[in-house]
């Protein structure tokens, strides 16, 4: 009823108002009919290069003005506009995706009340592609806005906590209580570190009376060299971090690409500026200071900071890829993962098309391109291998130099004496032969092997012993052997005082090479348009223009750095939004946006709007300081309050509003490294080339390092030094076609090209992993150690630090009760089993190997009560209560 | 939301039932579930638990279960399927009608008639082209629906709407909402099974067996393509048997307790149900998995011996085993884009079938054999079609077609569907579907419609919303189809 008067009271509204910006309820060209009519419409009339019908929708007047069937609508008059009859019979639009009636209605209205526009309207419009004001003022494009916090009636302890409290408040909600100290060092230590907090750090901050103990507590994490290392891995999935170039099935090791690792961890341990940690991942070697000095370590960390862009998955070097298309898709890849990890928008989506969804035309995708391709020149293409920046310097070189030619004066030596000692054998040899035949033989041997004639052949086949050479010397000559053995260790530890060559990937350009960036129809290399200029996304223009690269000193193009530096501009309205989202996400489980890599409309709409912009702000602000950042979250309310439900959180089953901090599962690297912190054998060695990983017996892949024939047969040992397989799992090779097992379960990031956030599943592979895999068995067994060796043999004392150490509590009493009374029934079935048969051990297994020293006995079998304790610290370790987080 | 009680013993559950040896810890686990189902339903008051206990379904069902066997990148109908005189006429001539491309500026406008022939095949005389020689064999146990349309333009948006209802990411798949609405015929298998390709994952990856917001318990259980096809299934000596039975009894104590101070958290729950499943399917799974209990003369049939089908029609031979023992849905892949043939199609479409042809008939004829056919659902298709038009008009050999998602063909067998009947039809060019229309929506009605499932009833409360497949969208039972 409401909605017919006001339809017949707006109907005598006078026309000569309608173009004015008014601010009543009835329904607008730009807010509500324009959307209508790009999602059905303007296809066909409008953005293609003829409109069919001569119908062009994009503007009201052009609504108006109709096509060849004359004007489409008669103002005020629904039922006799064309437009409505058109859309009520179901000729238009074609085929199945039709208005809904709420959505006839709403045009109905539209043309009823007047047809209105709430602007005026652009005197031209240009053909084909574009964006309209309304996508302009789409949330993600406008400039950040720093509100005021709002003055809420609740505990608040951060700007953080106001912003959540109004959306709370407006649901009748308010935050949890806080968390107990034992969970929240535990959460926080997780958070922060990717480790548990060790039964000292948990007392000492329980036990804390200073009022500022939890502020201490995060700085103490923040300063932890394992800070980096947690971090660190959640940017490196962002970037598509491997150790493998992926792209073929050989998918073959890509070397020295640690190092990137490395920097990201150094980066993040220093809270480098996140401006300046984008501006070298993009453009370090334009930063650097020209001619680079390689012996400078600051030089080095920029041009290794562009491995970043060495990361997309490139099979251009595998033996017979089509080359076109393999740097074609490794181009492609780095455009996606750059747009994907600094804009937020899915600017890949326009490679072959214009955009469906977002104001991203299809040259915008080219345009990125543009900034890529003085580096990554699909006509001068460096295959993987010759990426590799050597960091020798003019005196490493000459210094090496020197060296070989000091061992080669010890080969030249060698050889000489090697010829000698050769000559007199032979000579000892003919010595033994019948006299008539000693010419002869030497004459043999003096005649090359093919030259030989019968006679010569059979004399030598005869008498085996004239066939000595440098190869079977050792059997006639032990003495002179180890003579010329010693001369080759000499030359060996002679080449060994070369300065070492270390290799950096990077990316840099070819200095005054611009190749020229073709927009490709249909995304196909093979079909060329016309040529593309770098730029920012067309949306922005506007906003924040992308101004012309500038070459830099040493001839590099400048392009990079121009990216680099619109990209870090404070006033780019994606990138701190973006990054600011991301390391909410790593927090809460979850971003504002609900979706990190996609800002645009397919994407989620931010939960806190305002929240999100004075984050990014302060952000900004306060010097892209990551620390910082954590500091502000991290010190709230929201993160410091329990995560139990009640009936009132129940009504928000996302805990999208942040009623209580979310229960999450602890993510791959945390489970394995937990796993190994709890048993005691972490192993914290920082930094360097990956621990390497390979493919048991069984086709699983674990640590180890392969040494095997082509049919698989094992040709020796695969274990590597001790401990080795115990660090953390950052520094675990990422071989694209065989990521280890244990992480791989547990949704480690699918680089395809990049990860924008992690799934967080419960398949029954993971049950089937923690009961029965050969990392689990090992940890639930050195744990058992662990506890034996600090716990003594009282079973009470046993189960209670296990408990502890695994949980960060003390059990309550009952619970170690039950805890007793399971190891006593185990101990008595291990007890009254038959003894297992000898272990059958399949011997590339990681766990089972020992160091390079002399070989160990092996250990005696466990005791059944040894036994029963290990299966003991199993249950601990694959538990709830130790998998997640509350 | 079905009430939470059992179906009568079903022939499929007398099967499982006999054919493995039920050891002990299996038996706890049964009985454990058994103790479940006996429980009263209680009234509404408290959370609600989701688990794979069995289900009634609104009405009396025909399909127990599916096999989805999915063409990823979108199978060429007018080469196999769906025949154009009009096509082969015009064939090199300028397509005299407007053509929807996938972007409008672009592509030829050309007419490619098939490089194929086609035939009548079986009673029913079905039209089958000489690309698939042995889906023609089984054609008179098959449903050919050749009016499919999603009308979304691009691969990932069209397998949203096919699996989710929805074109975007995030939402419960097909097979999730199945097993939410019926639970699991198995408790030593899981419910939701997914097969993929060994050389990549298909578009999407491992979204086609994602449980979007529906509680975890639903979610697919991928089986590795090459061994161990499920990893860690064996426990070491030492705890085989009683010692690993009382370490799950212990940790299941463990979770429970845990789980009773956080009330409502549904991932505990599935972990905790995952376990059961996980110490079931030690021997369940290995039984279930082990091809060397078929005869030569089966594997023959699958094309197990021959290089180009080997590893199809091993899947394809897992997805019936797997069915035979209760797992409520399989899907089967295909690799990443292998049936996107936008250029070369005069080769990429023949291998393609070469490598899926004879194992999907052998797949029908199996079941069938087996008096499976009835009571399981086959499904053949992908995401899209193709244009009738060329693209990448480069000469004869590196011609292609583009994108087509506005009429498609799929085929069904079993499960309550007709077989040897066509239903509906594409212009006369083979772009739109024009004669009895399926959409997603339409297909999501009729085969939860088998399953016993009406998919209007078939809802997930969420934040105070009744969420369904259909998603609020009109989807029709196609009676036409079904027997």
């Amino acid at each position: 009823m409401h909605f017919l008067t006001r339809l017949a009271l707006s109907v005598m509204i006078p026309l000569a108002v309608v173009s004015t910006a008014i601010a009543d309820d009835s329904p607008q060209f730009n807010t509500h009919i324009r959307p209508l009519f790009k999602a059905y419409c303007t296809e066909c009339h409008g953005e293609s290069e003829k409109p069919k019908g001569g119908l062009d929708l994009r503007l009201r007047r052009f609504v108006l003005k109709g096509g060849k069937g004359g004007p489409s609508l008669v103002v005020g008059k629904p039922d006799e506009s064309l437009l409505i009859e058109k859309i009520r019979s179901g000729e238009m639009p074609p085929g199945k995706k039709k208005l809904t009636p709420a959505e006839v209605d709403l045009l109905s209205k539209w043309i009823a009340t007047g047809a209105k526009v709430e602007t005026d309207e652009p005197a031209t419009l240009a053909t084909g592609f574009q964006i309209a004001p309304e996508d302009r003022q789409f949330w993600a494009f406008q400039p950040i806005r720093r509100l005021a916090v709002p003055k809420v009636e609740d505990h608040v302890r951060t700007p953080i906590d106001a912003f959540l409290a109004v959306k709370l408040h407006d649901k009748q909600m308010r935050f949890s209580a806080e968390a107990d100290r034992v969970t929240i060092i535990r959460r926080l230590t997780f958070d922060l570190i990717g480790l548990p907090p060790t039964t000292a750090e948990i007392d000492a901050f329980v036990a804390d009376q200073d009022s500022q103990a939890y502020e201490k507590l995060v700085d103490r994490l923040l300063a932890s060299p394992r800070y980096g290392e947690r971090w660190a891995r959640h940017w490196l999935d962002v970037a598509g971090y491997a150790d493998s170039e992926g792209g073929s099935p050989e998918d073959p090791l890509r070397a020295n690409a640690w190092k990137y690792r490395d920097y990201v961890i150094r980066a993040m341990n220093k809270d480098k500026p996140f401006d300046q940690f984008i501006r070298e991942q993009l453009a370090g070697d334009e930063l650097a200071a020209t001619p680079w000095n390689l012996t400078d370590p600051e030089t080095v960390e920029k041009l290794t900071a562009t491995g970043f862009l060495r990361m997309a998955p490139d099979g251009s070097g595998a033996p017979g890829a089509d080359q076109k298309l393999a740097r074609n898709a490794v181009v492609t890849d780095t455009v996606k993962i750059v747009s994907s990890a600094f804009l937020g928008i899915t600017v890949g989506c326009a490679q072959c098309h214009n955009h469906r969804y977002d104001p991203v035309p299809q040259t915008d995708f080219y345009r990125l391109r543009a900034f890529l391709e003085p580096g990554y020149d699909p006509a001068a293409w460096k295959p993987p291998a010759a990426r590799q920046l050597s960091l020798y310097t003019e005196a490493d070189r000459k210094k090496a130099a020197e060296i070989e030619t000091e061992a080669a004066k010890i080969d030249k030596d060698r050889l000489a004496k090697q010829q000698t000692f050769i000559d007199q054998t032979f000579d000892k040899e003919v010595a033994k032969l019948p006299e008539a035949l000693r010419e002869p033989a030497k004459l043999a041997r003096k005649t090359p092997e093919a030259k030989r004639n019968a006679e010569q052949k059979k004399l030598m086949q005869e008498h085996p012993s004239l066939n000595v050479s440098a190869g079977s010397l050792y059997l006639y000559d032990s003495k002179a052997a180890a003579e010329l053995k010693k001369l080759v260790e000499q030359a060996t530890e002679v080449r060994k005082k070369k300065p070492v060559e270390e290799f950096v990937r990077v990316l840099t350009d070819t200095p005054g090479k611009l190749p020229p960036t073709h927009l490709h129809h249909r995304g196909d290399p093979d079909q060329p348009k016309q040529v593309v200029a770098p730029g920012g996304l067309t949306v922005l223009d506007d906003v924040l223009p992308l101004p012309n690269p500038q070459a830099v000193p040493g001839g590099s193009s400048g392009r990079r750095l121009a990216l680099a530096k619109w990209l870090t501009d404070p006033k780019h309205p994606l990138t701190a939004r973006v990054i600011v989202n991301r390391i909410w996400m790593e927090h809460f489980g979850r971003g504002l946006v609900g979706t990190p890599g996609d800002f645009g409309r397919l994407g989620e709409r931010p939960t806190h709007p305002e929240l999100l912009d004075w984050l990014a702000s302060e952000f900004v602000s306060t010097g892209w300081s990551l620390k910082q950042l954590h500091r502000l979250i991290l010190t709230s309310v929201a993160y410091r309050q329990s995560s139990a439900r009640n009936a009132k959180t129940d009504t928000d089953p996302d805990d999208r509003l942040l009623g209580r901090y979310p229960l999450r599962r602890l993510d791959a690297e945390a489970v394995r490294d937990a796993s190994l912190a709890v048993s005691g054998k972490l192993n914290l060695e920082q930094f360097g080339p990956p621990v390497p990983v390979m493919e048991d017996d069984a086709g699983m892949a674990v640590i180890g390092k392969a040494n095997r024939d082509g049919a698989g047969y094992k040709l020796g040992d695969e274990s590597l030094p001790t401990g080795q397989e115990s660090r953390r799992s950052i520094y675990v090779q990422v071989r694209r076609s065989k990521p280890l097992v244990v992480l791989d379960v547990f949704d480690w990031a699918t680089i395809e090209p990049n990860c924008e956030a992690r799934k967080s599943s419960t398949a029954t592979p993971q049950s089937l992993l923690l009961l029965n895999n050969e990392f689990t068995l090992a940890q639930a067994a050195h744990f058992a150690d662990r506890v034996r060796k600090e716990a003594g043999t009282d079973p009470r004392k046993q189960v209670t630090l296990a408990w502890r150490l695994a949980y960060g509590t003390e059990p309550q009493s009952i619970e170690a009760d039950k805890a007793i009374a399971f190891v006593a029934s185990q101990t008595n079935i291990f007890e009254s089993a038959a003894p297992p048969p000898p272990p059958m051990k399949n011997a590339a297994a990681p766990t089972k190997v020992k160091g390079k020293g002399p070989i160990e006995p092996p250990p005696p079998p466990p005791t059944a009560a040894e036994r029963a304790l290990t299966v003991y610290c199993q249950a601990l370790l694959i538990s709830n209560r130790f998998l997640y987080v509350d | 939301m079905p009430s939470n009680t059992s179906f009568p013993m079903t022939r499929r559950q007398a099967l499982h039932s006999g054919t493995f040896g039920v050891g002990t810890l299996a038996l706890a686990w049964i009985l454990n579930r058994d103790q479940l189902l006996a429980e009263p339903a209680k009234p509404d008051l408290e959370r609600k638990r989701f688990d794979l206990a069995l289900k009634k379904p609104h009405h009396a069902p025909k399909a127990k279960a599916m096999i989805s066997l999915f063409m990823q990148g979108g199978p060429s109908h007018m080469d196999l399927l769906d025949p154009k005189s009009e096509l082969t006429k015009l064939d090199g001539k300028p397509f005299p009608g407007q053509i929807k491309y996938d972007n409008a500026a672009e592509a030829s406008s050309t007419v490619l008639g098939s490089p194929w022939k086609f035939a009548k095949h079986g009673q029913s005389g079905i039209d089958v082209s000489e690309l698939l020689p042995h889906t023609a064999g089984v054609i008179d146990d098959i449903c050919v629906v050749r009016s499919m349309h999603t009308d979304v333009n691009n691969h990932v948006q069209s397998i949203h709407a096919l699996n989710t209802g929805r074109i975007v990411s995030g939402h419960p798949t097909l097979g999730s909402w199945v097993c939410y609405g019926l639970g699991s015929e198995t408790q030593t298998l899981p419910a939701f099974v997914a097969l993929p390709d060994p050389v990549s994952l298909p578009v999407s990856t491992t979204e086609h067996w994602s449980n979007g917001w529906l509680p975890a318990v639903y979610q697919g259980t991928v089986v590795r393509p090459r061994e161990p096809r499920i990893p860690n299934l064996d426990p070491p000596p030492y705890l085989k048997g009683e010692p690993q039975q009382k370490l799950l009894k212990y940790l299941e104590e463990l979770n429970r307790d845990h789980l009773s101070k956080r009330p409502g958290e549904l991932d505990l729950e599935a972990r905790i149900a995952s376990y059961g499943l996980a110490a079931q399917m030690q021997t369940a799974a290995k039984e279930a998995l082990d091809l060397s209990q078929e005869t030569e003369a089966i594997k023959n049939m699958y094309g197990m011996n021959e290089p180009a089908t080997a590893d199809y029609g091993a899947r394809c031979l897992i997805a019936r085993r797997l069915i035979e023992r209760g797992v409520r849905f399989v899907q089967v892949f295909t690799s990443n884009q292998f049936w996107d043939n936008h250029g070369s199609i005069r080769t990429t479409l023949p291998a393609a079938c070469k490598k899926t042809d004879k194992p999907a008939a052998a797949l029908v004829r199996d079941l069938k054999q087996r008096g499976l056919l009835d009571s399981t659902l086959v499904m053949w298709g992908g995401e899209m079609g193709r244009l009738p038009v060329i693209q990448n008009n480069a000469g004869p050999a590196k011609v292609g077609r583009d994108h087509n998602t506005y009429g498609f063909t799929m085929w069904f067998a079993g499960g309550g569907m007709k077989g040897g009947h066509v239903h509906g039809a594409t212009d006369e060019f083979g772009h739109h579907a024009i004669e009895n229309k399926v959409s997603q929506h339409d297909f999501h009605a009729t085969l939860l419609h088998l399953f016993g499932l009406d998919a209007k009833k078939l809802v997930y409360s969420r934040n105070n919303q009744e969420l369904s497949l259909l998603d609020g969208h009109e989807g029709r039972i196609v009676k036409e189809i079904l027997r």
